[in-house]
């Protein structure tokens, strides 16, 4: 890496590392894109050429969050019990109470994924491809077990199961739904679902 | 809302039937300033236009903006309670000329993403808005928006009521699972460019998906 380029690289680190600090103190509505540049010690002008937006920062707060869910993930998956809707449950389970812990910053980056000023880096809200390869291997093992019907389409069941998953937070901005709230729901539809994927005895 | 929605109809206290001329000048005022606000809103997003642009692309004075709406949320909601008033009866209309209830669903959903196709931004500025926890509110407990919900539902129930659904189908929480699929895959449409066609087929084979459990006796 030439150092041009790990300098560019450190900037972008500092001013991440000082939006979620201020992000979660003081919130982001709150936060300035100034005041992320002054904790960051650099230049507003260079935060403008790292990141298109405060969205597009806090976009990219949250990704780099999910680095700690998905280590969690690695230990929790090898011990999950259960039919494949269970595991499913307890998948998407984990999801919902790792968001809650910051729920407020979460619906904050939801709205901001659909903000306009996003950069072509940032990814729009509901395409996280390391949360769909966790559900897709759950599901294929389900194949593999005999518990999924092997004629079903996986990958229509994945875009289903993804998309109501997103949209399950609408539970917590619309009516302030905790992460116990949204999984009682979203199990019970796993249960319709699984009602239609189970082999036909 | 706070604003007077009968202004064509004249002072209704007055018992005057026809408009007074103040009054039709001032839903002449509110009909440009939306179609301003609509035109920027689909160009520049929701946080990109301010209430100044939208003053100067209607040709008139902030004031005379501020005179008719109560800030630049007020507008948006004005915009899309209308578009999304309009879109329901049009899902309602397809939905109720499909065979059968995969059939119904799919030309409803369509409806949908054909009416947004020619105006994405706008669809994007309305997700964007209604997730803000103060701005949205009103937004997503308009009864515009539980009408597009409800009708999804609805075409549920009529299965049930048909047979072709089972009496165990959970009506309410399968519509839901089937609103919220099809709103899912508008960033497909919004930051991936896919075509109607696509969408119809994605949405196709999720109503499938969603509906299988209930097919089963």
């Amino acid at each position: 890496m030439s150092i041009r380029k790990s300098q560019k690289e450190a900037t972008r680190q500092r001013v991440l590392d000082a939006a979620r600090d201020l992000f979660e103190t003081q919130g982001y509505e709150e936060t300035t894109v100034r005041e992320i540049a002054r904790r960051a010690e650099v230049a507003v002008g260079s935060v403008f050429t790292t990141f298109a937006s405060k969205g597009d920062i806090l976009s990219q707060v949250m990704a780099d969050r999910l680095d700690e869910l998905y280590a969690e993930l690695d230990r929790v998956i090898p011990h999950l019990r259960g039919g494949v809707a269970d595991r499913l449950r307890s998948l998407f389970a984990i999801h919902f109470a790792f968001e809650t812990r910051r729920t407020k910053l979460f619906l904050a980056h939801i709205a901001a994924a659909f903000d306009w000023t996003l950069s072509p880096s940032t990814r729009p809200y509901g395409r996280n491809p390391r949360l769909r390869q966790v559900i897709r291997d759950c599901l294929i093992e389900g194949v593999n077990r005999g518990e999924i019907s092997a004629h079903l389409d996986l990958e229509a069941l994945l875009d289903a199961l993804m998309g109501i998953y997103a949209w399950t937070y609408r539970l917590a901005a619309w009516e302030g739904a905790d992460a116990d709230q949204m999984s009682a729901v979203f199990d019970r539809q796993i249960g319709l679902l699984a009602e239609g994927f189970l082999p036909r005895a | 809302m706070k604003h007077v929605p009968g202004a064509l109809s004249g002072d209704p206290e007055s018992g005057v039937k026809i408009p007074t001329r103040r009054a039709l000048a001032k839903q002449q005022t509110r009909t440009k300033v939306l179609a301003a606000a609509r035109r920027l809103f689909s160009e520049a997003g929701y946080e990109g236009a301010t209430i100044r642009d939208i003053a100067a692309e209607a040709g008139m004075s902030t004031g005379a903006v501020f005179a008719n709406f109560t800030d630049k949320s007020d507008l948006f909601r004005e915009i899309m309670f209308a578009d999304m008033a309009e879109l329901a009866e049009s899902m309602r209309e397809a939905a109720n000329r499909g065979r059968g209830v995969e059939d119904a669903l799919l030309r409803a959903f369509s409806t949908g993403y054909a009416f947004y196709k020619s105006q994405l931004p706008l669809a994007r500025a309305a997700f964007c808005v209604s997730w803000l926890p103060e701005e949205g509110v009103e937004l997503r407990f308009s009864t515009a928006a539980k009408a597009l919900r409800e009708l999804i539902t609805e075409q549920v129930q009529f299965a049930v009521e048909r047979g072709e659904l089972s009496q165990e189908a959970e009506v309410k929480l399968r519509g839901d699972m089937l609103f919220d699929a099809y709103l899912a895959n508008y960033p497909e449409a919004i930051f991936l460019g896919w075509s109607l066609e696509a969408l119809q087929a994605k949405a196709r084979d999720q109503i499938r998906v969603i509906l299988a459990g209930a097919r089963r006796g």
